[in-house]
C-alpha cells in the first residue's frame, strides 16, 4: 500500500472513531449499542464476522454477548474459559493475532471456539484495570492481514468499547443493589409494622371491651387524613399513632381499666395518666414519621380546653390530634362498654354533632361523616370505615345526615337524649 | 436491490438479510443500485462487507451500479471494491450478466 493510500486509510480510521463515539454514547440498550459498535469496527476493517464477549468474574469465563456474521447454530452456548493467570498476560486492550495467542493456556483451552469463530484477532477489553470482556475479529475480506497501524487503531476502539461495557456493568450493579436495598427496606418496614400491630394487640388485650380498638381508631384516622389530602407518609404516621395511642394503658391496673363505671377519683386520675405515659414511652422511639408521640399525648384534649393532660385549646391542637380524638371517641361510642351498649350510627352522629366546636373539630367531624355517607351510598371504591361497624345499626343515619347538611345547626336542635361520657 | 438515503445505522441491516434470502433462493447475480444512496458510514460498510461475504459463500456475483465518486472511493479504500463488479448503471450490469449467460 503506498503512503498516500495509507494516509487516506488512517484518516478514514480516525473519522470512523466518530461513528463509534456516537454509537457507544447513544441511548440504546447495551446490546444494541455494542452490536452497532461491533458493526463500526467490522466496517472499518472490512471484516465479515466478529463477536463481543462479556467477562463474568465469578464464572471465570467470557460469554458471547453480540456478534456479526456467524450462523445461529455455532453461537449456542459460546463461551471462552479464562484461566485466572491468563488475564494478567493479556495486555490492556492489546490486539493479539491468533499465532501470538496460540502458545497460551487460554488459547489451548478455547481452541475449538476460536476455530468456530474463524477468529484472526483477539482483543481483551480492559477499563480501569478491570477485565470486562473481549472482541474476536474474523478474517478480513480477501484474507488480508491486520497491519501494526490498524492494530493500534483497534486498541483505541477497544478502549472505548471497554469503558462503555464497564459503565454499563457498574450501572447494572447499582441497579441490582438499589433493588436489593428496596427489598430489605420493604422487609424491615413490614417487620416494623408487624411489631407495632403486635403492640396494639397487646394494648387492646388489656381491656376486655376494647378488642381491636386501636386498629379501628387507626383505620378511621387514616380515612379522614386521606380524605383531607394528607401526604402518604403523614397518613402512615397518623396510622401508627392510632395503633399506639393507648400504649400507656399497659402500665395501668387492669382492674381499673375494666371497671368501666363508678370509678373513684383516684382511679379516674390514674386512667387519665395514660396519654402522658404513652407519650413518655413513644418519645423514646425515633419514628420515621413526624409527631406520632404528640398525636398520642393529646388524643384526649378538647377544643374548649377541658381535655387532658395539658388542657390545650382549639388553636393549640393540630389536625392530627383532632382526627385521632374524633376517631377514638367515635369507636368508643360504637362499641359495647361495661356501663352501656353500643350506639347506633345515627346516635353517634348526633353525639358528635352535639359536641362539635367544644370537643370535636367541625371540619374533621364533617369530613368523617361525609366519608361514611359516601360509603353507605356506595360512592367509593374501597370502604374504610363501614367494615369496622359490623353489628352497629346504620339505619337512619343517611336521613339524619341529609337534614344536617341542609341545616348546619341541625344537631344542636335534635333531641339530646343521651349524655355521652368519654371514657375510651 | 435499491437502497435509499442514509445507510448509517442498524436499520440498514435488512439489506444484508434481503441479500441472504435472495442468495438462499438460488439467485446467482445480485445488483445493488446506489442511485438513491446519499450517505454510507462504517455501519453501512459493515453491512456491505457482510453481503460480499455471503455472495462469495454462495459462489454468486455481486454488482454495484450508479455509485457516486465519494462512495466508490470509500469502497476502494476499505478494499471492498475488489470483491464486486462495478458498473455505470443497471443497464450496463444487465448487459454484462446476459453476456455471461
Amino acid at each position: 500500500m503506498n503512503k498516500k493510500i495509507q494516509l487516506k486509510r488512517m484518516i478514514f480510521c480516525i473519522e470512523s472513531l466518530v461513528d463509534l463515539g456516537q454509537e457507544v454514547s447513544s441511548a440504546k440498550v447495551l446490546a444494541e449499542k455494542m452490536k452497532a459498535a461491533l458493526y463500526v469496527v467490522t466496517g472499518i476493517f472490512s471484516v465479515p464476522t466478529a463477536a463481543l464477549f462479556i467477562y463474568h468474574s465469578q464464572r471465570k469465563r467470557l460469554d458471547l454477548f453480540v456478534d456479526k456474521g456467524h450462523r445461529d447454530k455455532i453461537k449456542h452456548d459460546m463461551q471462552l474459559f479464562v484461566p485466572p493467570t491468563s488475564i494478567r498476560r493479556f495486555g490492556m486492550n492489546e490486539p493479539h493475532t491468533m499465532s501470538n495467542l496460540s502458545k497460551t493456556k487460554f488459547y489451548r483451552r478455547n481452541n475449538n471456539v476460536f476455530l468456530k469463530l474463524q477468529a484472526k484477532i483477539f482483543i481483551p477489553l480492559f477499563a480501569k484495570n478491570e477485565f470486562v470482556g473481549a472482541i474476536a475479529l474474523g478474517q478480513k475480506l480477501g484474507g488480508l492481514p491486520y497491519p501494526r497501524a490498524e492494530r493500534d487503531v483497534l486498541r483505541v476502539i477497544a478502549h472505548q468499547m471497554a469503558i462503555t461495557l464497564h459503565n454499563a456493568q457498574l450501572f447494572l450493579e447499582l441497579a441490582k443493589k438499589a433493588s436489593e436495598n428496596k427489598k430489605l427496606f420493604t422487609s424491615m418496614q413490614r417487620i416494623y409494622h408487624d411489631t407495632i400491630q403486635a403492640f396494639a394487640a397487646a394494648i387492646d388485650a388489656k381491656d376486655d371491651y376494647t378488642k381491636d380498638h386501636s386498629y379501628r381508631v387507626a383505620s378511621y384516622a387514616v380515612a379522614i387524613a386521606r380524605e383531607l389530602g394528607w401526604k402518604k407518609n403523614d397518613v402512615e404516621g397518623l396510622y401508627v399513632a392510632g395503633l399506639l395511642h393507648d400504649i400507656g394503658k399497659i402500665i395501668i391496673d387492669r382492674d381499673i381499666i375494666n371497671k368501666g363505671e363508678n370509678l373513684t377519683t383516684p382511679e379516674i386520675r390514674e386512667i387519665k395518666r395514660h396519654p402522658q405515659i404513652s407519650y413518655n414511652i413513644l418519645s423514646k422511639v425515633k419514628f420515621p414519621w413526624k409527631n406520632v408521640e404528640h398525636f398520642v399525648r393529646h388524643h384526649h384534649e378538647r377544643l374548649d380546653g377541658k381535655g387532658y393532660p395539658d388542657a390545650l385549646t382549639s388553636t393549640q391542637l393540630t389536625d392530627g390530634v383532632k382526627i385521632l380524638s374524633l376517631a377514638d371517641a367515635f369507636d368508643a361510642m360504637t362499641t359495647d362498654r361495661p356501663y352501656r351498649g353500643k350506639m347506633a350510627l345515627s346516635e353517634a352522629f348526633r353525639e358528635v354533632m352535639r359536641c362539635k366546636g367544644t370537643q370535636f373539630d367541625t371540619k374533621i367531624s364533617t369530613t368523617f361523616f361525609n366519608i361514611l355517607r359516601k360509603e353507605l351510598n356506595g360512592d367509593v371504591k374501597e370502604q374504610q370505615i363501614l367494615p369496622h361497624l359490623h353489628n352497629v345499626d346504620v339505619t337512619g343515619f343517611r336521613a339524619l345526615y341529609l337534614i344536617s347538611a341542609y341545616e348546619e345547626s341541625a344537631a344542636d336542635r335534635l333531641p339530646n337524649n343521651k349524655q355521652f361520657i368519654l371514657q375510651s | 436491490m435499491l437502497p435509499k438515503g442514509y445507510i448509517n445505522d442498524m436499520g440498514a441491516i435488512s439489506l444484508e438479510q434481503t441479500s441472504e434470502q435472495l442468495l438462499g433462493k438460488g439467485v446467482k447475480n445480485l445488483i445493488v443500485n446506489f442511485a438513491d444512496v446519499q450517505f454510507i458510514n462504517t455501519i453501512g460498510l459493515s453491512i456491505f462487507t457482510g453481503i460480499v461475504q455471503k455472495t462469495q459463500e454462495h459462489k454468486s456475483l455481486l454488482c454495484f451500479t450508479n455509485l457516486k465518486k465519494i462512495h466508490l472511493d470509500v469502497f476502494e479504500m476499505v478494499g471492498l471494491i475488489k470483491h464486486v463488479k462495478v458498473f455505470k448503471d443497471e443497464e450496463d450490469a444487465l448487459t454484462f450478466l446476459k453476456g455471461r449467460g
